[in-house]
C-alpha cells in the first residue's frame, strides 16, 4: 500500500510523484479545462473543470468548479462539485458545494457546507454530461 | 481571575505608598495588556502550526504526458509541461517537454523549449533544442537554438521589437 496522499502533498511527496502524476504548484494559476488518464495533485488554484483518475487537491490548493474523477482526497479548498466513487475529505479539508459520492470518509475537522449525495457506481461509470444545475 | 488576584497583592503596597496620579494611569494601562498577552499567548501556537504546515518553498509544476489542459495557465514560478495546452502560458521559467504540444503563447523569463509550439514565445532566454518544433515568433533577448530544432516564424530581440512598437507609435502619433 502507499502512503495517504495527503501525507505525501504535505511533505516528501517528490519521490512519489511519479511519471503520469501531474502537479499544479502553489503558484500556479488555471483557468480552463483539465483531462488526464492519471493522477493530479493540485496545490495552487484552478477554476474550471478537472477529469482525472485521482485527483488530490493538497494543503493550500483552491479548486473552484467541477471535478470528476474515481477517487477525490480532498486536503485543500473546494467550491463546487466533486463527482467521485470514493472521495476522501481531511482533517482542515473546506468545501462548499455538492460531493456526489459513492463512498465518503469525512474527518472529523473538515468544514462542509453543502450536500452529499450518494449515488450508485453506475451512475459514476455513465457520467458523460453533467448535470446543469448546482 | 486568577491573574488579577495574583497582581492585585503586588501592586498594591507599590502603588498605594506613592499615590500618584500618573501610577494609578500606569496599573491602569497595564491591566488591560494582561489579558490581552494571555490571549496572545493562547492564540499563538495554533497559528503557528497552521503556518509551519505549507511547505514554504513550492516544488515545480508539472503537467504530465497524460494531462491536456485548455485554458489559460499563470505562475509566478517554474512549470514544466510534457503534456497537452490549448491556452496561453506565463511563468518564470517555462519548460517544454520532447512530447508537449502547446498551441497558444508562451510567456516568461525563461523558456527552454523541446515539444511543439504553435504560437509566440515572448521570453527573456530562448533556448530550442533539436526535438524542438516552433511555428511562429520567438521574441527574445537572448536565443539559442540547436542543431535540428525546427522554426517556422520570425526571430526578433525584445528590445528592437519594442523599439519597433515605439516607432509605430510615434509614426502614428506624427501623423
Amino acid at each position: 500500500m502507499r502512503a495517504p496522499f495527503w501525507k505525501g502533498a504535505e511533505g516528501e511527496s517528490d519521490k512519489q510523484v511519479g511519471d503520469d502524476i501531474s502537479l499544479i504548484g502553489r503558484s500556479l494559476k488555471i483557468r480552463g479545462l483539465l483531462e488526464t488518464a492519471g493522477e493530479t495533485h493540485i496545490l495552487g488554484y484552478v477554476a474550471g473543470r478537472i477529469n482525472a483518475s485521482r485527483i488530490v487537491v493538497g494543503v493550500g490548493g483552491h479548486v473552484e468548479g467541477d471535478m470528476v474523477a474515481q477517487e477525490v482526497v480532498l486536503c485543500g479548498r473546494l467550491t463546487g462539485r466533486v463527482f467521485a466513487l470514493n472521495v476522501i475529505i481531511v482533517p482542515g479539508a473546506i468545501v462548499k458545494g455538492r460531493v456526489f459520492h459513492h463512498t465518503i470518509n469525512a474527518a472529523k475537522e473538515a468544514q462542509i457546507e453543502g450536500r452529499m449525495p450518494w449515488r450508485p457506481v453506475n451512475f459514476f461509470e455513465n457520467l458523460t454530461e453533467l448535470p446543469k444545475e448546482l | 481571575m486568577a491573574m488579577f488576584n495574583r497582581e492585585k497583592p503586588l501592586e498594591t503596597p507599590s502603588a498605594a505608598p506613592m499615590k500618584d496620579v500618573a501610577k494609578e494611569a500606569d496599573t491602569h494601562a497595564r491591566t488591560p495588556e494582561t489579558p490581552a498577552a494571555q490571549v496572545q499567548i493562547l492564540s499563538r501556537p495554533p497559528e503557528q502550526t497552521s503556518v509551519a504546515r505549507p511547505r514554504p518553498a513550492s516544488e515545480p509544476s508539472r503537467i504530465s504526458g497524460a494531462l491536456k489542459i485548455t485554458g489559460q495557465l499563470e505562475s509566478d514560478e517554474d512549470i514544466q509541461i510534457d503534456g497537452h495546452v490549448e491556452g496561453d502560458i506565463r511563468a518564470r521559467r517555462v519548460i517544454i517537454g520532447a512530447g508537449a504540444t502547446i498551441n497558444g503563447n508562451i510567456f516568461g523569463d525563461d523558456v527552454e523549449l523541446s515539444g511543439t509550439v504553435n504560437g509566440k514565445i515572448d521570453a527573456a532566454s530562448v533556448v530550442l533544442s533539436k526535438t524542438a518544433r516552433m511555428s511562429g515568433d520567438v521574441v527574445h533577448k537572448a536565443l539559442q537554438i540547436d542543431k535540428g530544432a525546427f522554426i517556422d516564424g520570425h526571430c526578433r530581440p525584445q528590445d528592437q521589437a519594442a523599439a519597433a512598437l515605439q516607432a509605430q507609435d510615434k509614426k502614428r502619433n506624427g501623423l
